[in-house]
């Protein structure tokens, strides 16, 4: 142990240098830059890189690098735009490290939920501020889509694609316990529930975070922040939301929920279990159906819209914003590729891969594209996004741990809704 | 799985074929102190700019409110991280289920991989087979037999809960394996000694091979049976490598990452995060890369307390 002294204070002494060295920057100049204004149609040229995680599987990618692309290179001679493609489940990690290292990308498909968090750290161009034909874009949207972009009072991207959930069902399986409607409200989702049985459920959820118990809580009139994302006290611990929480609890105790809504792994997952009729039904999103299709050539699916109650339908928005960085070398180009993105052209292109555009007046074409996308559609027109905050990978870490904790019976329902919006007050505090 | 028939011989001989270059090197290189150094000087860089720099920068964050971006502003916070952690439930859970993690893997891991070992130890036919059937899983990737386990694991239709329902009807239930914390834990230390078995198994072999075959000559002819041998002659022979192979299985046990993130990643409700899992959501999901360091640092410290523990246990024996 006596060797070591030196090597101590060795240490020691490059840890005094590196702490002179400092933290870097301390003027956080990165946010205070002035907000350019990029006008549509002006001459652009040179290069720019897009960040996006279309998935590589299908389609998608194909039409982004074959045919989008080219076609906006090709109306605009003498500039690339260089698409990088990021598995989606690593691009969160992609985007942090790219801010600490200062090697964003210009342009970036952002999952809806990075979009505040990206905007907090100051690394975003405010696009409702940068571009002037900002509204012109901003009114085609749905408004839960869009609503994703806001924070701080200021627009930092629009809606590129979107989606919803609705309710996915296996009408053999219903028929077979002897139902002969799929559940529509969450009454009759409860009453359903004991018809199934011997190792069958009459619906399937695949986790309890905020993406999955959110549909039951707004439907059921409940609320997880006020309309301004400031507090979760009275609104996520209030006596509806809780009431939602308590009903799938209750399922889940009678043993008429799978062991899947906890969040672990292990159980057959609701995709196939709704194909082979373990579950009748389950909420999932317009990927299912190629998915169903590629597993289960045989099995039909059918949708209808989220179990509805005293708050109505209401399911919840998924999707990706598009943003532009604030490092951009050539926001002129940055802007003109968003604007080609949102186009029809390219909205349209993009949904025949199964990418649903954001934009109501595309409804009709889109909707004529696949006999799915129907219901997805109509879903949208009151599906809800998650609240925008830069805080909500951590509020939705809270609400899940606290959620499974009632579903465990470490607590009641209100115990754990009265935790988790103590805990998220003050993330939400802080902005 | 050659060491075995190279150690000894090279032992024997390479003192003596060393001798005379040693010495002519010395003489003539005696002043050029820095040759050393260059032939070092590749890996030193290497370990300086992947591991050192990194290391010392995270100890340097780890007394931070850690700003991502390069051009805002950390806060130091001085201990703050580090008190933190002592006060987190959470991160105290992930250390405890480390420590079962450890319990359940290492001992096993040792037993099995010395019994195995001194099994194939023995002259055998097909030996070399079993050696590399057993080496198998170390080179394998730990993300794709996570994932296999994890069908194996699977609480409808898994291959371990039909063995113990069909096969042999042990429980009329599907054990739910990952939807548990201490059957998840269990699970995945199934997959920890599956995959540091062969390697155990390897570095014994090798030491078997080096306890000399007059001990075993001398123990017998006064009268020693197989397991009074093992016990005086095998185990005293190879302690050193015992103790080697103990201290990295304690210190791997205590890094355990992707097979906890893949099989239960820390469900449900958090009851499996292990310390990495748990570091890792705070750093690149929350991004609280401060918060994160601290807790890397206390758990090296824990790391480094319990070697040193198990470096004077084993010393005061001899």
């Amino acid at each position: 142990m006596k060797k070591s002294l030196p090597a101590v204070a060795g240490v020691v002494t490059v840890l005094i240098t590196l702490s002179a060295c400092g933290t870097g920057g301390v003027d956080g100049s990165g946010s205070k830059e002035p907000v350019p204004t990029l006008s549509a149609g002006e001459k652009v040229s040179g290069d720019i890189t897009f960040w996006h995680a279309y998935s590589a599987g299908g389609t998608e990618v194909k039409t982004l690098e074959k045919t989008v692309i080219p076609n906006f290179e090709k109306l605009h001679p003498g500039t690339t735009v260089k698409a990088v493609q990021v598995p989606s489940d690593q691009m969160h990690q992609k985007l942090v490290t790219g801010v600490a290292s200062g090697s964003l990308p210009d342009v970036i498909r952002a999952d809806i939920v990075t979009v505040p968090e990206l905007a907090k750290l100051g690394v975003l161009t405010p696009l409702s501020e940068a571009m002037p034909d900002f509204d012109t874009y901003a009114k085609k949207m749905y408004p839960g889509p869009l609503s994703t972009n806001k924070y701080k009072g200021k627009y930092w991207g629009l809606p590129l694609d979107t989606n919803t959930k609705v309710v996915v069902y296996n009408k053999e399986a219903l028929s077979a316990a002897g139902i002969t409607s799929v559940p529509r409200t969450l009454d009759e989702l409860k009453a359903a529930a004991p018809k199934m049985g011997g190792g069958k459920y009459v619906f399937a959820e695949g986790g309890s975070g905020g993406w999955n118990l959110l549909p039951f809580i707004w439907s059921n009139g409940g609320e997880m922040t006020d309309p301004e994302v400031t507090k979760a006290t009275g609104y996520l611990n209030g006596p509806k939301s809780v009431a939602a929480l308590q009903m799938l609890i209750d399922m889940y105790n009678a043993k008429q929920l799978p062991q899947a809504i906890l969040g672990a792994s292990g159980g057959v997952g609701p995709t196939d279990g709704v194909a082979k009729g373990t579950y009748a039904s389950m909420i999932d999103g317009p990927w299912a159906f190629p998915n169903l299709k590629t597993s289960f050539p045989n099995f039909a699916p059918q949708t209808s819209p989220v179990f509805s109650g005293e708050g109505g339908s209401i399911s919840v928005v998924g999707g990706e914003d598009i943003v532009m960085t604030q490092g951009s070398q050539n926001k002129a180009l940055a802007a003109e590729f968003i604007r080609y993105m949102l186009s029809d052209e390219a909205q349209l292109a993009m949904a025949e891969t199964g990418q649903l555009s954001a934009q109501s007046t595309l409804e009709s074409k889109v909707s004529a594209m696949e006999p799915f996308y129907q219901a997805y559609l109509e879903q949208l027109k009151t599906a809800k996004a998650r609240p925008a905050t830069p805080q909500w990978a951590k509020i939705d870490d809270i609400f899940t741990k606290d959620a499974q904790q009632a579903f465990q019976g470490k607590m009641t329902a209100q115990q754990a809704m009265d935790d988790a919006a103590a805990k998220i007050d003050p993330l939400l505090a802080q902005g | 799985m050659t060491t075995t028939r190279l150690a000894p011989s090279t032992a024997a001989t390479a003192p003596a074929r060393r001798k005379r270059p040693n010495r002519a090197v010395s003489a003539r290189h005696a002043t050029r102190w820095w040759v050393p150094w260059a032939f070092a000087a590749p890996g030193m860089i290497l370990f300086i700019v992947v591991v050192g720099y990194p290391l010392l920068r995270s100890l340097q964050i780890s007394f931070y409110q850690w700003a991502v971006l390069p051009t805002d502003a950390s806060t130091f916070v001085g201990f703050d991280n580090y008190t933190r952690a002592l006060g987190d439930a959470e991160f105290w859970t992930s250390m405890a289920n480390a420590g079962i993690y450890l319990i359940l893997t290492v001992p096993l891991t040792l037993i099995l991989g010395l019994f195995f070992a001194v099994l194939l130890n023995a002259k055998m036919p097909a030996r070399t087979v079993f050696r590399v059937l057993f080496y198998i899983p170390v080179v394998t990737s730990w993300v794709v037999v996570s994932l296999l386990f994890k069908f194996l694991f699977v609480t409808d239709g898994g291959a371990v809960n039909w063995a113990i329902t069909d096969l042999l009807p042990l429980t009329s239930e599907p054990v739910p394996w990952l939807e548990q914390r201490g059957t998840g834990l269990v699970a995945v230390a199934a997959l920890g000694i599956w995959k540091s078995l062969g390697w155990c198994l390897v570095v014994f072999l090798a030491a078997l091979g080096g306890v000399g075959e007059e001990q075993y000559e001398a123990a017998s002819l006064d009268g020693a049976n197989a397991w009074q041998q093992f016990l005086n002659v095998t185990l005293p022979g190879i302690r050193g490598t015992f103790l080697f192979v103990l201290v990295l299985q304690v210190i791997g046990a205590f890094n355990v990452f992707a097979s906890v993130l893949l099989m239960t990643n820390g469900g449900p409700a958090g009851s499996t995060e292990v310390p990495l899992t748990y570091m890792y959501k705070q750093a690149f999901s929350f991004l609280d890369f401060g918060y994160a360091s601290a807790m890397s640092f206390i758990l090296a410290i824990i790391i480094v307390v319990i070697s040193i523990l198990q470096f004077k246990f084993f010393r005061e024996k001899n």
